[in-house]
């Protein structure tokens, strides 16, 4: 009963379930960092995750085959998920809109947009049709073998934990930790920093405030989109109607978890990942102990208030977050 | 330049004017690009949008309709409002709006066989009741300790979902295959317009809509005249500004999100008293997000609320017409608000900039 649930399988599933989190929360402290709020990554994931599973159900009968196909579907999600994200930078950097309204405004967009197009080119609600080839594992080691005792044990907690993955995955933890160097050890990092503090100031010294928030909303609409394709390419194979699930509001709350830093970003994702993965564990069993699977369902939402109410007051986010600067 | 004072009529004319145009105009321009990517699939949007009148605004039962949908988008737009005019962004009110709907279904079985004049008036109460308590625990998270309102009230939109989604598959789910509450009883409905006012015979709309109407002019009312109001508004308005005079931003906070709670409720008890006689799963059709729409429309404004519900309320009821006839799909009606929501929110920079330039013109002219 216990190692139905606790066994290396839960805590990959939690690394899977954290990668779609973890990018898009590393989206948002990029963003928040130069000082624009950014709530409509969660309409970024749906545009990153249609358009991915459009260019590959488009491509994958051409030459390129279903796996060319595939990895273009990803380009595609990342490029899309910064396009769309452009809407955002120019509604609030220039156009000095209410971040949260433009955001509000994006997530009904890509809703009804995804939904639309959806309809107009697969002639079905609900969802597109599959894809014939997801992102595949990028490692494939042999399993051990049933009679190779507590090495074989080892083998398997090792296989399973570091090579199980498919290729968004480790992207999504090489970017927290270049995402964590940069903030902190690059010009780059520096500048992103100063404009989420004071704007004012780095204008003064000289740093184009317009140029580096428009490039942090779309890195986080590039990074929302390779959310996306984890979730369409990756985990289910195909495109469907509002597949983000709240996951765009979730990571936000990661983000400030993780303090408004990409690993700190990662780890918080971690535990609404692991969350995830034990709510999946649960519902397989909830028959048998006889718990209501909405119960478990309801757990990643609880933990996002738990974290928040305990994490805030303590967490300082950037000082101009969410102001529009307006040169003088 | 700077020695000419500013011509201070002429600008207050031009910016009201601006504002006033602003959510018809925005409106039009909606309705602009979406007839352009209508017209992008081969569809015809002239057609779309004269099946989209026809099927809101055409015939006295489809008017009903348009009514019928408007009535829960008063009730969610009013809440967002609310919220807005005391600085709050009430983005959950999908999940207040679910558990007030949960309450009214609840009471209703229970309190179904006893008089309207008792079972209507308790059962409405409830359901505001149940509404403004899903919304307490973000508002004392908001108050306390600055959780901020956009992800808590979100994530309680989701906790509400499931759990409604396990109260009508377990607890309270009537007999037969399909995961629903039990019909709620003769005494907790809501009669028909049609069937109150023999003259109007507007098929299914019921009497939430003179409840709906009166709550937006208890809000005025409220925030007019009443010193709830009164701090609600200034803690929007200006937060340092008002605990500067001696109101209470924690209080205020949670008084003004808990009323933005009770009116999504109120939109939930309503739709099952009114409309549904039961809750289930897919009980809610996105009203508290359309909600946000109406209350930017209406720019915050509850008198504003009612002609931009039904604005949104007609698009919804329309579009089961426009997709028959025209074979645009639904979808179009949500990126028609998205766009609305956009261009609304444009407004103060359009009028920063008309005004800059009508300036410069006037100084030039000097």
């Amino acid at each position: 009963m216990l190692s139905d649930v606790l066994n290396p399988d839960l805590f990959a599933s939690a690394i899977r379930m954290a990668t779609p989190l973890a990018l898009a929360a590393i989206g948002g402290t990029i963003c928040e960092r130069s000082g624009v709020v950014n709530i409509a990554l969660e309409g970024m994931m749906l545009i990153g995750a249609f358009f991915g599973t459009a260019a590959t159900l488009a491509l994958q009968g051409t030459s390129v085959g279903p796996l060319g196909a595939v990895w273009i579907g990803l380009i595609a999600a990342v490029a899309s998920g910064a396009l769309f994200s452009l809407i955002h930078a120019f509604a609030s950097i220039d156009l000095r809109m209410e971040q949260v309204v433009s955001g509000t405004a994006l997530n009904i967009l890509a809703l009804g947009m995804t939904g639309f197009l959806m309809e107009a080119f697969y002639g079905h609600p609900g969802s597109t049709d599959a894809v014939r080839q997801t992102l595949p594992q990028v490692f494939n080691f042999p399993a051990a073998a049933a009679n190779a005792g507590i090495l074989g044990t080892i083998w398997t907690w090792i296989n399973t934990l570091l090579f199980s993955y498919t290729p968004i995955a480790y992207m999504a933890i090489a970017i927290a930790i270049i995402g964590q160097w940069a903030l902190y050890n690059t010009r780059w990092g520096v500048r992103l920093r100063a404009l989420g503090e004071h704007p004012r100031a780095a204008d003064t010294v000289g740093i184009n405030v317009r140029r580096g928030r428009y490039a942090a909303v779309v890195i986080s609409g590039a990074l929302g989109g390779l959310a996306g394709a984890n979730l369409a390419l990756e985990q289910v194979g195909t495109f469907t109607e509002n597949m983000s699930n709240g996951r765009g509001f979730i990571a936000l709350a990661a983000n400030i978890f993780g303090r408004w830093t990409p690993v700190g970003s990662y780890l918080a994702s971690l535990l609404f990942g692991f969350t995830d993965a034990l709510q999946i564990k649960f519902q397989l069993v909830s028959s048998t102990i006889k718990v209501p699977p909405q119960l478990f369902l309801m757990l990643p939402y609880v933990l996002t208030v738990v974290v928040l109410a305990g994490v805030m007051g303590r967490a300082v986010a950037p000082a101009a977050v969410g102001k529009p600067y307006e040169k003088e | 330049m700077a020695s000419r004072p500013d011509n201070g009529d002429q600008r207050d004319w031009v910016g009201i004017a601006i504002k006033a145009l602003s959510p018809v105009v925005s409106v039009i321009l909606a309705v602009l690009i979406s007839s352009v990517i209508i017209l992008a699939f081969g569809k015809d949007p002239v057609a779309a949008f004269s099946a989209l009148i026809q099927g809101s605004f055409g015939s006295m039962n489809y008017l009903g309709e348009t009514f019928l949908s408007a009535v829960p988008l008063m009730f969610t737009g009013l809440a967002v409002a609310y919220g807005f005019r005391s600085g709050l962004f009430n983005i959950g009110a999908e999940g207040q709006l679910f558990m007030g709907g949960l309450a009214g279904a609840f009471l209703g079985v229970i309190m179904g066989g006893m008089s309207a004049f008792i079972a209507v008036p308790t059962i409405l109460i409830a359901g505001a009741a149940a509404g403004a308590a899903w919304a307490f625990i973000p508002a004392i998270l908001k108050a306390k300790v600055g959780a901020h309102e956009v992800i808590t009230t979100m994530m309680f939109s989701y906790i509400a979902r499931y759990f409604v989604s396990w109260m009508v598959t377990g607890p309270l789910k009537a007999p037969g295959p399909i995961p629903q509450t039990n019909l709620i009883g003769a005494g907790a409905v809501l009669p028909k317009i049609a069937a109150v006012f023999p003259a109007l015979q507007m098929g299914r709309a019921h009497m939430g809509l003179l409840i709906a109407v009166g709550c937006a002019v208890l809000m005025w009312f409220i925030l007019k005249y009443t010193t709830t109001g009164y701090e609600s508004r200034a803690v929007g308005f200006n937060p340092l500004a008002a605990q500067t005079g001696g109101v209470s931003i924690a209080a205020t906070t949670v008084k003004a999100l808990c009323i933005s709670g009770a009116l999504a409720g109120l939109a939930g008890v309503v739709e099952v008293m009114g409309v549904q006689g039961r809750i289930f799963d897919t009980f809610s059709s996105g009203f508290g997000f359309t909600g946000i729409a109406v209350a930017l429309l209406a720019k915050n404004n509850p008198i504003a609320v009612i002609p931009a519900a039904i604005l949104f309320g007609a698009l919804s009821a329309g579009s089961s017409l426009m997709q028959l006839e025209a074979n645009v799909s639904l979808k179009v009606v949500s990126i028609i608000q998205a766009l609305i929501i956009f261009f609304v929110a444009t407004e103060p920079f359009v009028s920063d900039w008309i005004l800059k330039r009508r300036r410069e013109a006037a100084t030039h002219a000097e």
